[in-house]
C-alpha cells in the first residue's frame, strides 16, 4: 500500500508551497512591465526567469541550508525541498505559458533558419566580443520545455532522497543550466554553461551515488570533459578563422571578432548561397570533426559511450533521470545547432561517417542490453542504441529524418527518466539492480512492475506511445533517403523488442504465486513503492501517452525547424548554390 | 598617443612629485614606520640646567605608539594611499612623463611614468596590499602578556611590514625605469627584501633553508644578470633604453637595431641579463629554488613571490626582449630559445605539480606553468612583425603584438586575484599547523564552505575554466599568439582558399602548446577540489576554521576579483591594452 502518515503535506507546508506559487505567479504577472522588450515586442522571459533565477535561487537556498546549524537541517529540508518545486513548477509555467502563447503569441511552427523567437543580446565582455545572446526556435524550445517539464517530476519522484536540502536545490540548478546551454546563441555562453552542467551531476554523483561513484564520476568527467576541451578548442578556432571586421573595432571589441552563432550562421548562409565552402572545406571538416567528437562524447554513441553506464549505474535515481533526459539530448542538440547549421558541407561530406557511427550505436547498443542483468546498464545500453537513431535521423539528410531526430530526443527524455525512476526505486527497495534475481514482481510491486512494464513498451516504440513516432518518423526517412537498407535498422529494432518483451515477462509475470526474491533483500517483505515514485511515474507516463497520441504538440515545430534548416542552407549545399 | 612631459628629477615645479605620487606616499610610509613606533616620552635635559625638553624618541613609548598592531596599519594605509593614487592618475587626461637626471648634456632618462607603470603599480600594490591586510591574522600581535613580548612583536611587526613598503617601492622602481641600472636597483631593492620575507617564517627550519636557498641562488643570478649589464654598458656607453634627442646620447634600443650582423659581446650581454630576469620568473632551469622557497616561506610571502615577484621579473624581460631586441623584422634572436624555455617550464612545472603531494609546492609548480604560458607569449610577441615569407600573408599582423602584451599584462595582473587568493586560504590552514600534504585540505567545505568555494574559484581559474578571470587571460594570451602566427591567414581562409598549417608561423605550436598545457593542469587543480569536497577532515582538523576576519577579507576580495574580472573585464582589459600600447 502507498499511504504514509510520512508522506502526507502538512498544512503549514501546504500553505507555504501555495504562498511561493501566489507570489510568483504575482511577480509573473508584473514582469512584463520591468523586463526587457526586443525589436519584435517581445518580452525577455529567457535570462531572468529561466536562466539566472534557478541558478541563483538554487545557490541562495543551498548557501541557506548549509549555513543552519546541524541540528536544524533536518527541519529546513522539507521547506527547502518545498521552494525548490515551486520555483521548477514556475519555470515550468513560464514555459508552458510560451509554448501555448498565454505569454507571447509565437507560432513556434513557422521556423525558418537563423531566425529566432525572443532573441535578445546584450554586450557582455565586450574587449572579446562576448554577448549574452539567447533565442529559442523549434529546436531549443522543445528541450527547454522538456527541461522544465522533468525538473519538477524529478524533484517529485526523489523527494525522499536523503539530504534533500543541497539535493533539490542542485536539481533546480541543473535545469537552470540545462536551458542555458539549450538557449545560448553565443558559443561563450554555450561552452559555460555546457561546462556548468558538469558541476551539479558531478556533485549528485558523488554525494548520492552507488558504493563506486567516485570512479564512475571520475570517468564521467574525464570522458565528457576531453570532449569538451576539443570542442573548445573548435570553438576558439571558429573564432579566430572569422575575418576581422572594422565595425566591430570601432565599437569596442579588441579582436574585431564574435563568438556569435547567428553571425557565423549568417556567414554560412551566405557562403552557401554563392556555392562556396564557408571557411573552405578543409577547414570545415576539421571544426566539424571537433565539435563532433564534443557532441559524440556527450550523446553518447559507441565508441565514447563506456562512461555512460558506469554513470548511470552509480549515480543516484535523479543523476540518472536527468542524465539520460535532458544531459545526452545536449549532445545531439549541438549537432543541429552547430555541426548541421555551420558545416552543412562537412555534414554532406561526413554524412557516412554519422551514418556508420548511428548504425553502429544502434545495432551494438541493442545487442550488447541483451547480456546485461543490471537493470540500470539494460537501460543505459538502450539509451545508446536510442541515440543511433539520432545519429541516423541526421544521416538521412531529409527534414523529416530531422524532424524524427529531434522527436526521438524529445521523446527518450521522457522514457528514459521514466526507466530510471523505475531503476532507481527498484534499487531502493529491492537493494539490487539485479533483474535476472527476480521473479513475480508484479505480486510483490504492482505499481512498480506496472511502470516497469509501461516504461519498456514506450521505449520498445509501442504504437500510441512517444517512442513510436520518432521511431517510425526516422524509419521512414530513411528509407526515402537509402531504400531498403531500412530493413536494418528496423530488424534490429524488432529483435530486441521482442528480446526484451520475452524477459520483462520473466521478471515481471513469471514464477508462481510467490514469484522470487533476490538474495539482497534477505527474505524480508518485498515493498511497493512510495506515493512520490508514483506519482512522479506517473506524470512521466501521462506524458509518454500525450505525445504518443497528440505528437504534434511539439512534431509541428520540429518539423518547421527541421524545414527551416534544410532549406535555410542544406538544400543550397545539396543542389549547389541559390 | 599622449603627450609626453620631460621632467628634471626633483626640479622646479611639481611635477616630479605629481609623476611619482605613489612613490612619495611609499617613502614616507617608510620614514613613518621607522619613527612612530619609537616615539616615548624620552626628555633630553639641557646640560647645566634641570630643563628637560621632551624630544619623544625613545623612552618609555606611548600606549598608541607601542602597540603592536601599529606597524600593520600605517603600512596599510600607505599602500591603500599608494593605490588610490595610483589608480586617479589612470583615465582618458593620463599623462606621460620622462624624468631625467638632470637637464645638461649629462642628463640620462631615468624613470617614465605611463599607463604600462601605473598598471604595475596598481597591480603591486594590490596585491601587496592584500598581503599586508592577510598578515595581521598571521603574525602575532599581543597586546596582552609580559612588556618585553610585546616589545618583540611590536619589533617584528615593524619589520615585516618594512620589508613589505620596501618590496612595493622597488617595484614601483621596476616598472618606471628606462635605465638598465636603474632596473637593477630597483629589482635589487626589492629582491633582498622578499630573501628577508621568505627568511621571515622563522618558526620552521624549511622557513630559513628556503630563504638561503632563494638568497644563494637570487644572489648569484643577480650578478649575472649585473655583468650583462656592464657589458651592455662597455658596448654602448650607457644604460639608457631610449636614445636621448636632447643630449645626442644613442639607447640601448636603437644601438641594437642598428647592429647590421649579431656582435657577440651584445649578444652575451644580453643572455646574462636574461637569466637575472629567468630567475625571477622561475623558468626552467633557474627554477630549482622556487618550490623550496614557497613551501618554506609563510603562504602570505609565497603569495607575493608567486605574484608581484614574478611580475616583476616579466616587466624586466618585456623591457628587454621587446624594446630593446625585437627588431621589426620579426627575426628576433631570442625567439627559438625563448620558445623552448617556454614549452618546457610549462610542460616541466604541469608535470611536477601533479605529482606533487604538497600544496604549496603544488602552487609552485603551477606558478612555474604560468610563467611558460607567458613566456609563450613573449616569445611569440618576437614574431610580431613577421610575415613576406609566405604568399599568403601579405602584411605583418602589427596588432597581434598589442594584443599579446594586453594578454599578458592582464594575466599578470588578475594572477593577483587567484594566485595570491589560493596562497590566502593556505595560510588560514597554516593557523591550524603546518600544511605540508594535501591533509589539511580535505573535507574543507564541510568545515567552511565559503572558504572551500573560493579556494575552487581559485583553481578553476588557475585552470582557465571559463567565465572566471584566469580563462579570461588565456583566452587573450592563446588568441594573441594564435592571430600572431596566422597573419591575415584567416581572411584567406574565410574567403574559402586553400590553407594549410604550413604557412603559419611556427608560433603557433606555442599556443598549443598552452592550451594542451592547460588542459593537464586541470587534473591537479580539480584534484584539489574533489580533496575540500568529497573527502572526510582529519584528526586534529575537525573543527570549524578560525575567525581570522582580516584573512579572510583578502581571500573573499581576492575570490570575488576573479569572478568580476572573468565576467567583467571589459575595463580592466582596457586598462591593460592602454598599457600594451605604451610599450609597442
Amino acid at each position: 500500500m502507498i499511504s504514509n502518515a510520512k508522506m502526507q503535506m502538512r498544512d503549514r507546508e501546504f500553505a507555504l508551497i501555495s504562498g511561493l506559487l501566489a507570489i510568483s505567479a504575482v511577480l509573473m504577472y508584473l514582469f512584463p512591465s520591468f523586463a526587457v522588450e526586443n525589436s519584435a515586442g517581445q518580452i525577455d522571459w529567457i535570462t531572468l526567469p529561466l536562466v539566472a533565477f534557478p541558478l541563483i535561487a538554487g545557490t541562495v537556498l543551498m548557501a541557506f541550508a548549509s549555513m543552519q546549524p546541524y541540528r536544524l537541517k533536518d527541519r529546513i529540508g522539507q521547506p527547502i525541498k518545498l521552494i525548490s518545486l515551486a520555483f521548477a513548477l514556475m519555470m515550468l509555467g513560464i514555459s508552458s505559458g510560451l509554448l501555448f502563447g498565454w505569454l507571447e503569441s509565437i507560432n513556434w511552427d513557422l521556423s525558418q533558419y537563423n531566425r529566432y523567437e525572443l532573441d535578445f543580446e546584450y554586450a557582455w565582455i565586450q574587449s572579446i566580443g562576448v554577448s549574452w545572446h539567447v533565442g529559442l526556435d523549434g529546436l531549443s524550445f522543445s528541450m527547454v520545455w522538456l527541461t522544465t517539464v522533468l525538473i519538477p517530476i524529478v524533484m517529485i519522484t526523489t523527494w525522499e532522497e536523503k539530504i534533500g536540502w543541497y539535493h533539490h536545490p542542485l536539481i533546480l540548478m541543473m535545469g537552470g543550466a540545462l536551458i542555458g546551454v539549450f538557449v545560448a546563441l553565443d558559443f561563450f555562453m554555450f561552452f559555460v554553461f555546457w561546462e556548468m552542467t558538469l558541476i551539479p551531476m558531478f556533485f549528485l554523483i558523488l554525494k548520492w551515488g552507488g558504493d563506486d561513484r567516485r570512479y564512475a564520476a571520475q570517468k564521467f568527467f574525464i570522458y565528457t570533459f576531453t570532449g569538451s576541451v576539443v570542442m573548445l578548442l573548435g570553438i576558439i578556432t571558429l573564432y579566430f578563422l572569422q575575418p576581422s571586421s572594422q565595425a566591430l573595432v570601432d565599437q569596442g571589441v579588441l579582436t574585431g571578432r564574435t563568438f556569435d552563432m547567428t553571425q557565423m550562421a549568417i556567414g554560412a548562409q551566405a557562403a552557401a548561397n554563392a556555392d562556396i565552402a564557408w571557411l573552405g572545406i578543409d577547414m570545415q571538416k576539421a571544426l566539424f570533426l571537433m565539435f563532433l567528437l564534443g557532441f559524440l562524447v556527450k550523446l553518447p554513441a559507441v565508441p565514447f559511450h563506456t562512461w555512460l553506464p558506469d554513470a548511470h549505474v552509480q549515480a543516484p535515481t535523479a543523476g540518472s533521470m536527468l542524465l539520460a533526459g535532458v544531459m545526452l539530448k545536449m549532445g545531439g542538440y549541438g549537432l543541429f545547432r552547430v555541426c548541421a547549421t555551420l558545416f552543412p558541407e562537412a555534414l554532406l561530406e561526413y554524412q557516412w561517417l554519422l551514418l556508420t557511427i548511428g548504425m553502429v550505436s544502434l545495432v551494438y547498443g541493442s545487442f550488447v542490453c541483451l547480456g546485461q542483468t543490471n537493470l540500470k546498464r539494460l537501460v543505459a545500453f538502450s539509451s545508446v542504441s536510442h541515440m543511433g537513431i539520432i545519429l541516423l535521423g541526421i544521416a538521412t539528410m531529409e527534414p523529416l529524418g530531422f524532424a524524427g531526430a529531434i522527436f526521438m530526443m524529445f521523446a527518450h527524455g521522457i522514457i528514459s527518466p521514466l526507466l530510471f525512476a523505475v531503476a532507481g526505486a527498484f534499487k531502493h527497495h529491492y537493494h539490487t539492480l539485479e533483474i535476472g534475481s527476480m521473479r513475480g514482481m508484479a505480486k510483490h510491486s504492482p505499481w512498480l512492475a506496472t511502470f516497469m512494464m509501461f516504461g519498456w513498451m514506450a521505449s520498445l516504440g509501442l504504437p500510441l506511445l512517444a517512442g513510436f513516432v520518432a521511431e517510425i518518423t526516422v524509419l521512414i526517412a530513411f528509407w526515402k533517403a537509402f531504400g531498403w537498407w531500412v530493413i536494418l535498422p528496423g530488424i534490429t529494432l524488432i529483435v530486441t523488442a521482442a528480446y526484451y518483451l520475452w524477459s520483462m515477462q520473466k521478471t515481471i509475470f513469471e514464477g508462481g504465486d510467490d514469484g522470487e526474491m533476490p538474495e539482497s533483500l534477505g527474505g524480508a517483505p518485498a515493498p511497493d513503492i512510495s506515493l512520490w515514485e508514483v506519482s512522479g511515474m506517473m506524470l512521466l507516463a501521462m506524458l509518454t501517452v500525450l505525445f504518443g497520441v497528440l505528437p504534434w504538440i511539439f512534431f509541428d515545430m520540429m518539423t518547421g525547424y527541421a524545414y527551416g534548416l534544410f532549406d535555410g542552407i542544406l538544400l543550397n549545399v545539396i543542389t549547389g548554390g541559390a | 598617443m599622449t603627450e609626453i612631459t620631460r621632467v628634471q628629477l626633483f626640479s622646479e615645479g611639481g611635477d616630479t612629485w605629481l609623476a611619482l605620487a605613489p612613490e612619495m606616499t611609499l617613502l614616507s610610509g617608510l620614514v613613518l614606520l621607522f619613527i612612530v613606533p619609537n616615539l616615548g616620552d624620552a626628555k633630553w635635559r639641557i646640560p647645566l640646567t634641570q630643563v628637560r625638553i621632551p624630544v619623544l624618541f625613545g623612552g618609555r613609548r606611548f600606549t598608541a605608539t607601542s602597540d603592536p598592531r601599529l606597524p600593520a596599519m600605517l603600512a596599510i594605509a600607505t599602500l591603500l594611499l599608494a593605490l588610490w593614487q595610483a589608480l586617479i592618475s589612470q583615465g582618458a587626461d593620463a599623462k606621460t612623463w620622462l624624468l631625467t637626471s638632470g637637464s645638461g648634456a649629462e642628463a640620462n632618462i631615468l624613470l617614465r611614468v605611463d599607463a604600462f607603470s601605473r598598471i604595475f603599480e596598481i597591480m603591486f600594490y594590490s596585491a601587496l596590499l592584500l598581503a599586508a591586510v592577510a598578515s595581521i591574522d598571521r603574525l602575532p600581535a599581543r597586546r596582552a602578556g609580559s612588556e618585553i613580548q610585546q616589545l618583540i612583536d611590536n619589533r617584528r611587526q615593524v619589520d615585516f611590514y618594512l620589508l613589505l613598503l620596501m618590496t612595493a617601492f622597488g617595484m614601483s622602481i621596476v616598472t618606471m625605469s628606462m635605465d638598465l641600472f636603474v632596473l637593477f636597483i630597483g629589482l635589487e631593492i626589492a629582491t633582498l627584501s622578499i630573501y628577508v620575507l621568505v627568511a621571515f617564517h622563522k618558526e620552521t627550519p624549511e622557513g630559513a633553508e628556503g630563504g638561503v636557498k632563494y638568497f644563494i641562488v637570487g644572489a648569484v643570478s643577480s650578478a649575472v644578470a649585473l655583468y650583462g649589464i656592464s657589458l651592455l654598458y662597455l658596448w654602448n656607453g650607457n644604460l639608457q633604453l631610449m636614445s636621448n634627442s636632447a643630449t645626442g646620447q644613442i639607447g640601448l634600443v636603437e644601438r641594437w637595431a642598428e647592429m647590421e650582423s649579431l656582435l657577440g659581446l651584445p649578444l652575451i650581454a644580453f643572455c646574462f641579463v636574461l637569466v637575472g630576469f629567468a630567475f625571477k620568473v622561475s623558468a626552467v632551469p633557474f627554477h630549482f629554488a622556487a618550490p623550496d622557497a614557497y613551501s618554506g616561506a609563510s603562504s602570505t610571502v609565497a603569495g607575493i613571490l608567486a605574484t608581484a615577484s614574478k611580475a616583476m621579473g616579466f616587466i624586466g624581460l618585456i623591457r628587454v626582449l621587446v624594446m630593446l631586441a625585437a627588431p621589426a623584422d620579426g627575426s628576433a634572436v631570442w625567439m627559438f630559445g625563448l620558445g623552448v624555455i617556454a614549452v618546457v617550464t610549462m610542460t616541466w612545472g604541469n608535470v611536477a605539480a601533479l605529482s606533487s603531494s604538497n600544496p604549496k609546492r603544488m602552487l609552485a609548480y603551477s606558478s612555474i606553468a604560468h610563467a611558460g604560458y607567458m613566456l609563450a607569449a613573449l616569445a611569440a610577441l618576437g614574431a610580431w612583425a613577421w610575415g613576406g615569407e609566405s604568399d599568403l600573408i601579405s602584411s605583418a599582423p602589427t596588432d597581434a603584438g598589442q594584443w599579446i602584451l594586453t594578454a599578458l599584462i592582464f594575466h599578470l595582473v588578475v594572477l593577483v586575484a587567484f594566485k595570491l587568493g589560493a596562497f590566502l586560504v593556505l595560510a588560514l590552514l597554516e593557523t591550524e599547523g603546518e600544511v605540508s600534504d594535501t591533509a589539511p585540505l580535505a573535507g574543507l567545505a564541510r568545515r567552511d564552505p565559503i572558504i572551500a568555494v573560493s579556494m575552487f574559484i581559485f583553481m578553476l581559474s588557475l585552470a582557465g575554466v571559463p567565465p572566471l578571470a584566469g580563462f579570461m587571460s588565456k583566452f587573450l594570451l592563446i588568441g594573441g599568439v594564435v592571430k600572431m602566427s596566422a597573419g591575415d591567414a584567416f581572411a584567406a581562409i574565410a574567403a574559402g582558399d586553400g590553407w594549410s598549417l604550413g604557412q603559419m608561423h611556427w608560433t603557433f605550436w606555442l599556443a598549443l602548446s598552452v592550451f594542451l598545457n592547460s588542459a593537464l593542469s586541470l587534473f591537479y587543480y580539480l584534484r584539489i577540489g574533489v580533496i575540500m569536497f568529497f573527502e572526510v577532515p582529519i584528526e586534529g582538523r575537525r573543527k570549524p576554521l578560525i575567525k581570522a576576519w582580516f584573512l579572510r577579507l583578502s581571500i573573499w576580495v581576492c575570490a570575488i576579483g576573479t569572478v568580476i574580472f572573468g565576467v567583467w573585464s571589459d575595463h580592466l582589459i582596457n586598462l591593460c591594452y592602454n598599457a600594451a600600447l605604451a610599450v609597442l
